[in-house]
């Protein structure tokens, strides 16, 4: 990483904080007559790689969309950095340096990849219309920088030759990389991964591993995933949290999970599991977020 | 020039000065109006329907200012360009936040809202029916400024080499329309190549993906949604201009579509493709008018609409990007 | 929290907080509420007289926005095509009803049945040649709205072609009026209003009871799903359409007959009004669309008495904005999300 880049990364990195960097109490979502969430309540120490387990329907997903700000709670208490976040918007949450990827990869396909990446990256003063034209040599002096940046990233992640193609010419596991790259550029504090293993060879499973634990080590970034993947979970997460029919049932180190007993009665059991709306029945709503 | 003739029709319009400066006015005009759109539609994904609206109060603001409230031109017109962007704006802090479809309905029912006022509120258009005509008793032109300056272009600059007399009248104002769209093009497509443009870009395709990356996708389409809007106004200081007296018809809906036909043509995600379209459409949209058909005038100009239609159904059934449009940058919605 | 916390919490919210939530429950109520004190402060003003007539207008308005509605509504709420041609379509079937009664000469209520039956084919048509091709290559929004803006296009322009562009009449009595309690309505409109309620009432109790409508109401709440149940879409979609535009055919024929004359613009302008019904009734909502239709009229020809006729037409759009703003899923519609 060059200095400059090294430099910004530690320049927003701050040392102090409440420990748990990441405080969920109590929430509560439902959807018409179904209730998607009904009582999740866990809390991520800082620096922590922590596991989001459940079986489908549990409602992790619907936690990560209220977390991140893109639904609206019922009721609960969400708290980041010891400030309270619930009910913000995700634009400004993710601003506060909390990170999160999609179920279904959203890869920009009309854009090319660089430009997937450099749109990431915080403080650029070119994204203001007034920047644009008052801090001329600001922004391509910051362009340049996240330019830089942006090659040097892609290169871990062995996209570097495609920099210039639109990311819709990617393959799926491709894609899948791409939008953990970028959300590695918008320099986050915590990355809240939603299934960050699907679809992805196990070679490339692996560099990604090994990039979250090296982000995490040398940086101190949180982790959160979601993930069906109980291999990687074991292997790789400090904390477990298992969810089942929108409640948070039990919590704990991977070995006291493995052999708990509510947590195979959730995933054999099953039946009645809170149906979280799949992506078939998916529509667009009628109203998207205001500001 | 001897008599040309296609089928019986006389073609001699064809080799007419004026009819071509005529078709470039107009392509101009609408030029400038469609950059709007593309900015809209082509690189934010909102679909903004209400272009004529915006026209209508560059036109009409413009027009007020100089000739009843007397404020020199040079400062109306940027007056008017900030009028019509505040009513850009605030119609899109409502509209924008609305799904596509929603948008579309909501942007042509505000575009018909100040149709109709200004079609009915005499105490400030003036006129009747909401005509506004560029002169006025007190001796206050609207183009007065304007036509000094054209007189001036044309001393000097057209009859020199010759392009003098009245086939020529329009040639200054040919002349800058066409300067200033060519700037706007340009201006617009270095915009949307830099960070401000990315993230309108991502914000077309997946405004949830530019939230999650920390950027303000609603803040974002307003802005483009102003831009547009503005553009529409500069649209209309020159439909004044160029007609001497506009009514509120030539605000109808239809001209949006039209301009909807000439951003299809020229290609979605493309500013030169604006240019381009809006001259074709433009040159066979008027060179079917002066073909002189023999058909009777109303139903002339129904043959030349049905065409628009079939064009508009062809193009997005089979060749949705148009001519110059980028099929990787296509975000046709979903 | 537990949920008396919960309720606690939410007693506290504000007043204002607190009628928002009651409205977002009960729309329907708090709606008519606004109406009934809306028409009340217009009789108190204005005279029972006067009010009592423009409400007569609004019905005969209303009744034929709401036949039109219906089919907007129906088409978006199954195939999620805003189809900005339906207004041209009620022009259509105006035109041939038109051509059948004037040109043909034949007696007016077959006049209307061909009316119907053409248009309801035109529907079809169109669904064969365009909306099923392009749902088969996942057309995009863009792509299908332009589409159906073209195809308004070429249908009113070639009417315009064949029929020119100036006013027309209908061979029938359309100044004759019958006088009631001192209000007079139109004999035809009356008749049109009484066409416009059979039918309206036909529809519903089709949709509400018939497979058929039991298929198309299943559809229109979720089509992929629906088409798992083994339900036979293809065939319920081409019913879509003849219901659509066979109701669009009529409802054009009824809004000559209420207003006395068309040209080829008459059922274009209307296509924002018919936005708005739909809108407010709940966009797929063929009930609301019913509703939505009345409530147009009736507002359109109340705010008649407090502004001049001129800006009727606004009134509606005005309509059509609000509710876009404030509760864009209609009185009817649920808050849908992912």
């Amino acid at each position: 990483m060059t200095d400059a880049a090294a430099a910004s990364v530690a320049a927003t990195a701050p040392e102090s904080g409440p420990e748990e960097i990441l405080e969920v109490k109590s929430v509560y979502k439902h959807f018409g007559g179904i209730r998607a969430v009904n009582g999740a309540s866990f809390s991520v120490p800082r620096g922590s790689i922590t596991a989001l387990i459940g079986p489908n329907g549990a409602g992790k997903t619907t936690l990560f969309n209220i977390i991140t700000g893109f639904y609206k709670g019922d009721a609960g208490e969400i708290r980041y950095e010891g400030r309270s976040i619930f009910g913000v918007r995700p634009y400004r949450i993710a601003d506060h340096g909390m990170v999160r990827t999609f179920q279904i990869t959203k890869a920009l396909a009309a854009m090319p990849v660089i430009d997937n990446m450099m749109l990431a990256a915080p403080q650029q003063p070119g994204e203001n219309l007034v920047g644009l034209i008052t801090r001329r040599r600001a922004n391509s002096r910051r362009e340049a920088e996240v330019s830089e940046h942006a090659i040097e990233l892609l290169e871990r992640f062995n996209l570097a030759a495609k920099k210039d193609d639109y990311a819709g010419t990617l393959s799926g596991g491709q894609r899948k990389l791409l939008e953990l790259a970028r959300a590695l550029m918008a320099q986050p504090r915590t990355l809240l991964l939603d299934e960050p293993m699907a679809g992805i060879n196990p070679t490339l499973g692996r560099r990604l591993l090994d990039h979250m634990h090296d982000l995490r080590d040398n940086q101190g970034v949180t982790f959160v995933f979601i993930e069906h993947d109980m291999d990687v979970v074991m292997k790789h997460s400090d904390e477990v949290v298992v969810m089942a029919q929108g409640e948070t049932i039990v919590k704990g180190p991977p070995e006291v999970i493995r052999s708990d007993q509510r947590v195979i009665d959730a995933y054999l059991g099953g039946g009645g599991s809170r149906d979280e709306p799949g992506p078939e029945a998916r529509r667009a709503p009628d109203v998207e977020e205001g500001p | 020039m001897a008599d040309s003739l296609l089928l019986g029709i006389s073609t001699d319009f064809l080799t007419a000065w004026n009819f071509w400066i005529g078709v470039g006015i107009l392509a101009g005009i609408y030029g400038i109006f469609t950059l709007g759109l593309q900015l809209n539609v082509g690189f934010t994904g909102i679909f903004n329907f209400g272009q004529a609206g915006f026209m209508a109060i560059g036109a009409y603001s413009a027009v007020v200012l100089v000739v009843d409230v007397g404020i020199p031109f040079f400062l109306a017109l940027p007056l008017s360009m900030a009028i019509t962007m505040l009513v850009g704006f605030l119609i899109g802090l409502p509209a924008v936040r609305l799904r596509a479809d929603y948008l579309a309905i909501a942007t042509i029912a505000f575009s018909e809202v100040i149709r109709i006022t200004v079609q009915n509120a005499r105490g400030l258009t003036g006129g009747n029916q909401g005509t506004i005509s560029v002169e006025l008793e007190n001796d206050r032109f609207f183009s007065e400024t304007w036509d000094d300056i054209s007189n001036w272009m044309s001393t000097n600059l057209f009859d020199p080499i010759g392009l003098t007399g009245t086939d020529f009248i329009n040639l200054p104002l040919l002349v800058v329309i066409w300067l200033s769209l060519v700037v706007l093009a340009f201006v617009l497509a270095r915009v949307v190549r830099s960070p401000w443009g990315r993230v309108l870009r991502a914000v077309r395709e997946d405004e949830d993906a530019a939230r999650a990356l920390g950027k303000n996708a609603f803040s974002y389409k307003l802005q483009s949604l102003a831009i547009a809007a503005g553009l529409g106004g500069i649209a209309g200081w020159f439909l004044v201009l160029a007609q001497g007296s506009v009514s509120q018809e030539a605000f109808e809906p239809i001209f949006t579509f039209t301009g909807y036909a000439v951003l299809v043509i020229g290609g979605l995600a493309s500013f030169p493709g604006v240019l381009f379209g809006s001259f074709i459409f433009w040159a066979v949209y008027e060179g079917l008018r002066a073909l002189e058909l023999p058909l009777a005038s109303d139903k002339d100009a129904a043959l030349r609409f049905v065409l628009v239609g079939l064009v508009l159904i062809l193009l997005m059934a089979f060749r949705p990007q148009g001519v110059m449009g980028k099929k990787e940058e296509m975000v046709l919605g979903d | 929290m537990e949920a008396s916390s919960v309720a606690v919490e939410m007693s506290q919210r504000s007043v204002l907080a607190r009628f928002r939530a009651y409205a977002g429950a009960y729309p329907a109520r708090v709606f008519l509420a606004v109406m009934g004190i809306f028409a009340a402060w217009l009789v108190i003003k204005y005279g029972l007289h006067d009010f009592g007539q423009r409400t007569v207008n609004g019905v005969v308005t209303g009744s034929y926005l709401a036949l039109g509605a219906i089919g907007l509504t129906l088409v978006y709420g199954i195939l999620r095509l805003t189809n900005f041609a339906h207004g041209d379509m009620l022009t259509l079937g105006a035109y041939i009803a038109l051509l059948f009664n004037v040109t043909v000469g034949v007696p007016f209520a077959v006049a209307v049945a061909a009316a119907t039956l053409l248009t309801a084919a035109f529907g079809v048509f169109t669904e064969l040649v365009m909306w099923r091709p392009m749902r088969r290559r996942k057309a995009g929004i863009l792509q299908l709205v332009l589409m159906t803006i073209g195809l308004a296009f070429v249908i009113r322009n070639v009417i315009q072609m064949i029929a020119g562009a100036g006013q027309k009449r209908l061979d029938v009595n359309t100044t004759e009026t019958i006088d009631f309690i001192g209000l007079s309505i139109g004999r035809f409109q009356l008749i049109v209003v009484i066409i416009a309620f059979i039918v309206l009432v036909g529809v519903a109790l089709m949709l509400r009871y018939t497979s058929l409508g039991r298929q198309m109401r299943a559809l229109a709440d979720n089509f992929d799903l629906a088409e798992t149940t083994g339900i036979n879409t293809e065939r319920v979609v081409i019913y879509t359409w003849i219901l659509s535009a066979g109701l669009a055919g009529l409802a054009g024929v009824m809004v000559v007959g209420s207003i006395g004359s068309l040209n080829p613009n008459t059922g274009f302008t209307l296509l924002l009004p018919l936005f708005a019904a739909v809108v407010l009734g709940g966009i797929g909502n063929a009930f609301g669309a019913l509703a939505g239709g009345l409530v147009i009229g009736l507002t359109q020809e109340w705010s008649t008495l407090p502004i001049e006729p001129q800006w009727k037409t606004a009134v509606s759009f005005l309509v059509l904005v609000a509710v876009l703003i404030f509760r864009p899923q209609g009185i009817f519609g649920k808050e849908r999300t992912l």
